[in-house]
């Protein structure tokens, strides 16, 4: 074993048992704090694939923004409602089964797919720069159209959240 | 090179560049008005009719991609942007007209911008040749219609609508998008030629695209409203605004057929170029062994025997007319599992039939409820007595929907009946003709309430206005003469699925 699977090893097993603790955690609030320890597991996958700027973004974005937001969100309701926010489990019987069918069929596939896999290309330090120049050529539409969808998504969620 | 291909895509982008400007246009203008104004209305029907405008200049157009191959700009998407056009104009009158909208105490600024983000994202669902495009469309064709189902916030029914939409939406293009993320891991590229052109060259893990079709189906489903896919569908059409009841069971369900449409042709059936069979007929080439005709035969029947035999039970006349649309997805399905042009003509005439007798049956819906303050079947008896037009135009748009000859609705089952017995599936077309006899019972239903009982109590004539008359006969009207001069359509419909955006 050489330091890249041992930083790769530390990294999923964080990410899967914090999600872990996010699904079969009684408090909600437990769950909310693991999701961020996923968040930032999944942010080191992205290292050590070379994404970069990914990771960054995970870590802004995701780790620093919405988490906290959630966190905060959780807190502040929990008091307003008087009501305890747990989750329960229900119907497990039929669900265990169906999980079981499901996962055994994506680790099947996983398994004995031929997956395309890219011919190894020399990487420059960093990937920055290939993103902009794609966003604003290959992937010129689908970038516009994305800030017409955050427009769409911000009105509507304005819309509904306002008193009139 | 690079600018000019840009500057290139952009001149044949100009239909969705207008109603991109539009939606901005009517915020913006919105922020000057503190009360209630049609300001907005006007300004979307001018965005819509020059985007209409534009899109006609297209007509003559090579089929082509644009934007480095994200979007196609060819007759299949033409047919689409015509018909989400007209659906969309239709829409605003209904609006104007509504008295559930006009009495709400919301502003309507935010109502109009979505329904042309709506319109626009109908619009990218049609030509999106991209993978990645494709989701972002359906995203935001989706965001839109799950604010416009919220629509009356104080209304418990219409919040409880939406946010059942929402769920099931997310869930949906959950699965849609780790489906897209299979067949890229699969292929290696979003790009729909691209894997069509790696799978006809490459073997590959049936079962694997077999499972990344199924997850796609689940994106697909929840747009069409297909079993097992259509939970939201009663519910989402009983809470809405009536508006946008009609607006979704119309023009998010075209554009969602029209992305299915174009996934399967032309990622798995040979890049949407059909063939000559021996046996003389025009066939797309399926990879062999790989059986999605039959999963699609599949969900159009459970879909169509599930809306019809449920339609049955209800009363609420919004409830009935969604399970009604459950069942018409199914029809236009079946035409489908035929994975011929023929099929897929017979697709996009029924679609475009389906527009006006649909659309009608919801604004005549939209009117009872306006006059008669009710939605309930069982207390419109009578009322063919009291408002003779509208429920005379009623009884066309529900003859034309069980398909009744020399309605438009015939025209439309014929093809696709015509076109499963062509192709050797007797058995489907039996099927969906047992279904079409089942459905004729709930459309007679509402005609036997409205004109075979006397109306109790008050009986005076309720009339309305010139305005309202005009819309009712104009969609009555072509539900009519489609029936009888169905030939333009059906060739218009032919001449769309010739070729899919390929150079």
């Amino acid at each position: 074993m050489n330091y890249y699977e041992i930083i790769f090893y530390v990294f999923a097993v964080l990410t899967v048992v914090s999600a872990g603790v996010v699904v079969f955690s009684r408090n909600i609030i437990y769950s909310a704090f693991a999701l961020l320890f996923t968040f930032t597991g999944v942010a080191g996958i992205y290292v050590l694939l070379n994404a970069d700027f990914i990771a960054i973004t995970q870590l802004l974005i995701y780790v620093g923004g919405i988490m906290i937001l959630l966190i905060f969100g959780v807190m502040l309701t929990t008091n307003v409602t008087n009501v305890e926010i747990t989750t329960q489990t229900l119907k497990a019987l039929p669900a265990t089964i169906v999980v079981a069918i499901v996962s055994a069929l994506l680790v099947s596939t996983m398994v004995s797919t031929k997956w395309a896999v890219k011919d190894p290309i020399s990487v420059e330090s960093t990937t920055i720069n290939q993103i902009g120049e794609l966003l604003l050529t290959k992937y010129l539409l689908p970038f516009e159209i994305a800030s017409i969808v955050l427009l769409i998504a911000m009105m509507g969620a304005a819309f509904l959240a306002r008193k009139n | 090179m690079l600018t000019q291909q840009i500057l290139d895509g952009l001149s044949k982008f100009y239909p969705e560049t207008i109603l991109s400007v539009t939606i901005l246009v009517i915020v913006f203008v919105e922020l000057f008005f503190k009360k209630k104004t049609r300001v907005s209305g006007w300004i979307a029907m001018a965005g819509l009719a020059a985007a209409m405008l534009f899109t006609f200049l297209q007509v003559n157009i090579p089929a082509q991609t644009i934007f480095f191959q994200m979007v196609a700009v060819d007759p299949f998407s033409y047919f689409f942007k015509v018909l989400l056009i007209l659906s969309g104009f239709l829409i605003v009158l209904f609006t104007f007209l509504s008295d559930e909208i006009r009495s709400s105490e919301f502003k309507t600024q935010e109502y109009y911008a979505l329904l042309i983000a709506l319109t626009l994202g109908g619009f990218l669902m049609a030509s999106s040749v991209n993978l990645l495009m494709m989701y972002l469309a359906l995203e935001l064709s989706s965001l839109s219609s799950y604010v416009l189902a919220g629509y009356f916030k104080k209304s418990n029914r219409s919040s409880e609508a939406a946010l059942k939409y929402v769920i099931y939406g997310g869930v949906s293009s959950g699965l849609m998008l780790f489906g897209i993320s299979l067949i890229y891991g699969i292929c290696g590229s979003l790009d729909m030629f691209a894997i069509s052109a790696y799978l006809s060259a490459n073997p590959v893990n049936l079962i694997t695209l077999l499972i990344a079709i199924f997850l796609m189906l689940a994106g697909f489903g929840y747009k069409i409203s297909a079993v097992p896919f259509h939970f939201w569908t009663p519910d989402v059409y009983e809470g809405s605004p009536m508006p946008v009841t009609a607006l979704l069971s119309v023009s998010s369900k075209a554009a969602g057929f029209a992305m299915l449409i174009r996934f399967f042709l032309v990622a798995f059936q040979n890049a949407g170029h059909p063939t000559i069979t021996t046996e003389g007929l025009h066939q797309y080439i399926t990879l062999p062994g790989l059986h999605w005709p039959e999963v699609i035969a599949v969900i159009a029947v459970a879909t169509m025997t599930l809306g019809n035999v449920v339609a049955i039970w209800q009363d609420n006349l919004k409830r009935l007319l969604a399970y009604s649309s459950i069942a018409q997805a199914g029809y236009m399905l079946l035409a489908f599992v035929v994975v011929s042009p023929q099929g897929i003509s017979a697709m996009l005439t029924y679609l475009a039939v389906y527009l006006f007798m649909n659309l009608g049956a919801f604004f005549a819906a939209i009117l009872i409820s306006n006059k008669y303050k009710t939605e309930n079947i069982e207390e419109m008896k009578g009322i063919g007595y009291r408002s003779p037009l509208l429920c005379v135009s009623m009884a066309v748009f529900m003859l034309s929907l069980s398909g009744i000859p020399m309605t438009a609705g015939f025209i439309g089952k014929f093809y696709i009946f015509s076109a499963l017995i062509n192709n050797g599936y007797i058995w489907l077309a039996i099927i969906g003709l047992m279904n079409s006899v089942v459905s004729l019972y709930y459309y007679i239903k509402i005609l036997k309430n409205m004109f075979l009982i006397r109306p109790q109590g008050d009986t005076g004539a309720v009339s309305f206005g010139a305005g309202y008359s005009v819309l009712l006969l104009a969609l009555a009207i072509p539900t009519i003469v489609l029936g009888i001069f169905f030939g333009p359509l059906t060739k218009f419909a032919e001449y769309s699925v010739q070729i899919f955006g390929l150079k």
